[in-house]
């Protein structure tokens, strides 16, 4: 019996931007063998920032090791020793791979023939736009990526001011997202069917269907949503859902007239703190004169929150039942006692530099225990294990 | 990709399945986009999803004022009096899907649910913590029930700690999880997200561990309980930034952070979102080396100002970027966007139109070519559109067999069919608004 999910999967990676490198990572991590192919001069990830202490090198750059946790590394020149890589594929489940098709061409590789030559083999190819269209060539990043559809939904009130790609490779995990379902899917099948398949993931089309309300609101009632500060683009504008509190800090609360009962804890909540100034009296509770005042309202949260910090808005907002949500910065979230009392981050070794922090598992499984995690391998740290 | 649709004028009547899921069933109590979004992959892919539906309580897509031929109307916005019927995203959301409705506070609809979980190998749930508990379905009730069963629960916080009470929906666990703060102009409050980004992702995510799961059962025979938190899932995708504050201990809380369109991590200008000709028409252009900074040279018609000093090496175009994007707008401002985005792609440098949902649908032709959209009619609604996955497979088989179900559409499919109710009984529970 297998101890975790994907134990005993072999996956080969030929993998040289985040979508697909953070797909080796999500499969290394439910227990895959996942060997990341790299050139002698090492993946271009290698070669990205942020560095430890600023300092590059192909083993300090935290971008690599953010997305290439718990895989082996060999290096191998497909240039030079393209028969290499199907005695690798000989014994393989699946064949990770970003590469667009021109780059495909220029190395001779050719994901059908490879597909009919390793009948149980699923080639989970994850490109820019996909490996046919007209736009399979084009030219790809994350913020191009998230052109396709999410960008326009992002920025200011002020439409002056362009749309404002949100942050953290989105555009790239966009896509590793939509080939993490597809590759089980394929691996599911092949528990029926015993054939592999060539899957082709477009990161182009995985963000333009990354869209939430703006295709149903395209699909029905033909209209355009309209950016908005920090909260959901509407058909129309609505009132500001981020507050600023008392310690400099923003917490995220959209209040919703027509929900008597939010009203209620609302109040009772602003009340208790000697702050709901007018809002307590009885022609409130009409929805109808909460509609006719609604910029008053939005007056008297904006003082109210504006005296208090933003913690204590949070944790009592909730408290009184209302969905609120302090803005945490990256590093606020190794504090926060809900995530430690879970015991989400985890402790990678890192020899040199000691125990780092990693966050930890996306999902959590009763009936067997998360997989250890171990660092981003260091170029060709295990070539001698896979080439003679 | 091989996307099967039914035949003009189907029965709606739910037949056999195609698709690696098939044979697989699903008691469903997930509701929202969350829930929703996550099970449409299981159904979309063979599985008999079946949604368990609460009359009095209706699911808000269900509310949600997104009608066909509707007026402007925000989402928040909700009808006093909807059709239930009516709501485009409730269809967007659950087709493929089977519809019942049970009243949950009854014994009698208590007692029902828990037959359908017994002939289920799969129950997803996305309430509030506590919720199902009331209904006694917790993880060990659900398993006496169904031996082999794997339990999904989703949730903002997970289901254990301190703050595994408190509400959320997407744009709150962007904010806790830290993705709201890493977005925006510097200087300026976080321009964070215009959608409930991880909505969809702690959807995609649970999709994930419920096929994983499958798949590990496949071959074990076990099953299991799945956690997953969508705060959690969204740390994983903070990305690199998170190590940088890890390792480095550097702060994100600077006046230079977070960097808008511009790249911190890499060396890249221009890099940037243009204006185009038109209204509130923009194009995002990336230039990473000085080869394609030639390349856009030699698009722009080789200007003189892009001879000046500033701007000739790619560090010299970093470290003055709004002397650069000021030259880079006036260029733009007057062109086509379509039109100058082919130009540069064509030169080999990385831009693309800013698309909105009209563009997306009418004006991409990558999209058109990839067949990422289909049709299917709706009794009340009438032929709608709907988002496939974004994926060619060369075997595997999307099966669209239907639109999403009216409300209690397959009570008597479900309940007399596959259950085995008698009439008789299943009269009375209608009659008793059970179902």
């Amino acid at each position: 019996v297998s101890a975790y999910p994907l134990s005993g999967l072999k996956v080969i990676e030929l993998a040289e931007d985040p979508a697909g490198e953070f797909e080796g990572r999500l499969l290394a991590e439910m227990g895959a063998d996942v060997v990341k192919i790299e050139p002698p001069e090492g993946a271009p990830s290698r070669r990205i920032a942020p560095f430890v202490k600023g300092e590059a090198g192909v083993e300090t750059s935290l971008h690599f090791w953010y997305y290439n946790g718990n895989k082996r590394s060999v290096v191998l020149d497909l240039r030079e020793k393209p028969a290499a890589l199907d005695a690798l594929l000989a014994d393989a489940d699946v064949l990770l791979c970003t590469l667009q098709p021109q780059a495909l061409s220029q190395i001779g590789l050719d994901l059908h023939a490879l597909c009919a030559r390793h009948p149980r083999l699923i080639v989970l190819s994850i490109t820019a736009f996909g490996l046919t269209g007209p736009w399979k060539d084009y030219a790809s990043s994350d913020l191009i990526a998230l052109a396709a559809g999410p960008l326009h939904m992002c920025g200011y009130d002020d439409h002056t001011i362009p749309p404002i790609r949100p942050g953290g490779n989105q555009g790239w995990h966009t896509a590793t997202s939509f080939a993490h379902i597809a590759v089980m899917l394929a691996l599911i099948e092949r528990q029926q069917s015993g054939c592999g398949q060539l899957v082709d993931v477009g990161m182009h089309e995985a963000n333009a269907l990354n869209v939430e309300l703006a295709n149903p609101f395209w699909f029905y009632p033909k209209m355009n949503v309209q950016r908005q500060t920090c909260r959901h683009a509407q058909p129309a504008s609505t009132q500001s859902a981020l507050f600023k509190c008392a310690d400099g800090r923003y917490v995220y609360y959209a209040l919703i007239l027509s929900d008597a009962r939010a009203w209620q804890q609302l109040v009772g909540w602003m009340d208790r703190k000697g702050m709901a100034a007018q809002l307590s009296e009885p022609e409130f509770s009409d929805l109808a004169h909460r509609q006719a005042h609604f910029g008053d309202i939005q007056s008297v949260l904006e003082c109210f929150f504006l005296v208090h910090d933003s913690h204590e808005m949070y944790h009592e907002g909730q408290a009184a039942g209302l969905p609120i949500g302090v803005l945490n910065a990256p590093e606020d979230l190794f504090d926060d006692e809900h995530l430690r009392a879970r015991g989400f981050f985890v402790d990678v070794d890192h020899e040199d530099l000691g125990m780092v922090k990693y966050p930890g598992p996306i999902y959590r499984f009763s009936a067997f225990e998360g997989v250890p995690r171990r660092r981003a391998p260091k170029l060709g740290e295990h070539t001698s294990e896979y080439l003679p | 990709m091989t996307v099967e649709l039914p035949a003009p004028g189907a029965a709606r009547t739910p037949g056999p399945r195609r698709g690696p899921l098939a044979g697989i069933r699903v008691a469903d109590f997930c509701w929202m986009g969350v829930g929703a979004c996550a099970t449409r992959v299981l159904a979309d892919f063979g599985a008999e999803v079946i949604r368990i539906e609460d009359r009095k309580r209706l699911d808000m897509p269900r509310r949600l004022p997104i009608y066909k031929n509707g007026k402007a109307r925000t989402y928040g916005e909700e009808d006093p009096n909807p059709d239930p019927n009516k709501g485009g995203l409730f269809n967007n959301y659950n087709r493929n899907k089977l519809g019942v409705t049970v009243d949950m506070r009854s014994p009698k609809g208590r007692a029902l649910a828990d037959r359908l979980i017994a002939s289920s190998s799969v129950v997803t749930e996305n309430f509030a913590p506590g919720v199902m508990e009331r209904w006694g379905l917790s993880y060990e009730r659900i398993r006496e029930l169904s031996p082999q069963v794997i339990y999904a629960r989703m949730s903002g916080y997970g289901h254990s700690g301190p703050h595994a009470d408190y509400r959320s929906y997407g744009p709150v666990v962007q904010a806790v999880c830290g993705l709201s703060h890493i977005a925006g102009l510097p200087g300026m409050e976080p321009s964070g997200w215009g959608l409930s980004y991880m909505d969809n992702e702690a959807a995609f995510f649970n999709a994930t561990a419920l096929l994983m799961a499958i798949y590990r059962r496949n071959t074990t025979g076990t099953g299991t309980e799945i956690d997953v938190s969508a705060i959690e899932a969204g740390i994983n995708l903070l990305g690199p930034v998170l190590l940088d504050v890890a390792v480095n201990k550097r702060s994100t809380r600077t006046p230079d952070f977070p960097a808008g369109n511009r790249l911190e991590y890499a060396e890249a200008a221009p890099h940037g979102v243009y204006p185009c000709s038109g209204c509130d028409r923009w194009i995002a252009i990336a230039v990473f080396d000085q080869r394609e900074w030639q390349a856009l040279v030699a698009v722009m018609e080789r200007p003189e100002w892009a001879r000046d000093a500033r701007f000739t090496t790619q560090s010299a175009r970093c470290a003055n970027q709004d002397a650069l994007d000021a030259q880079m707008a006036a260029w733009t401002r007057e062109q086509d966007r379509y039109a100058l985005m082919q130009r540069l792609q064509n030169a080999g440098v990385h831009a693309m139109v800013v698309q909105n949902g009209e563009d997306i649908n009418e004006h991409d032709p990558q999209l058109a070519s990839r067949g990422v959209f289909f049709e299917l009619d709706h009794p009340v609604i009438g032929e709608a559109r709907f988002e496939g996955m974004p994926v060619q497979f060369s075997r595997t088989v999307q099966q669209n067999w239907r639109s999403a179900p009216l409300l209690g559409e397959d009570n008597a499919y479900v309940f007399r069919t596959l259950l085995g109710v008698p009439d008789d009984e299943y009269a009375a529970l209608v009659e008793e608004g059970v179902l």
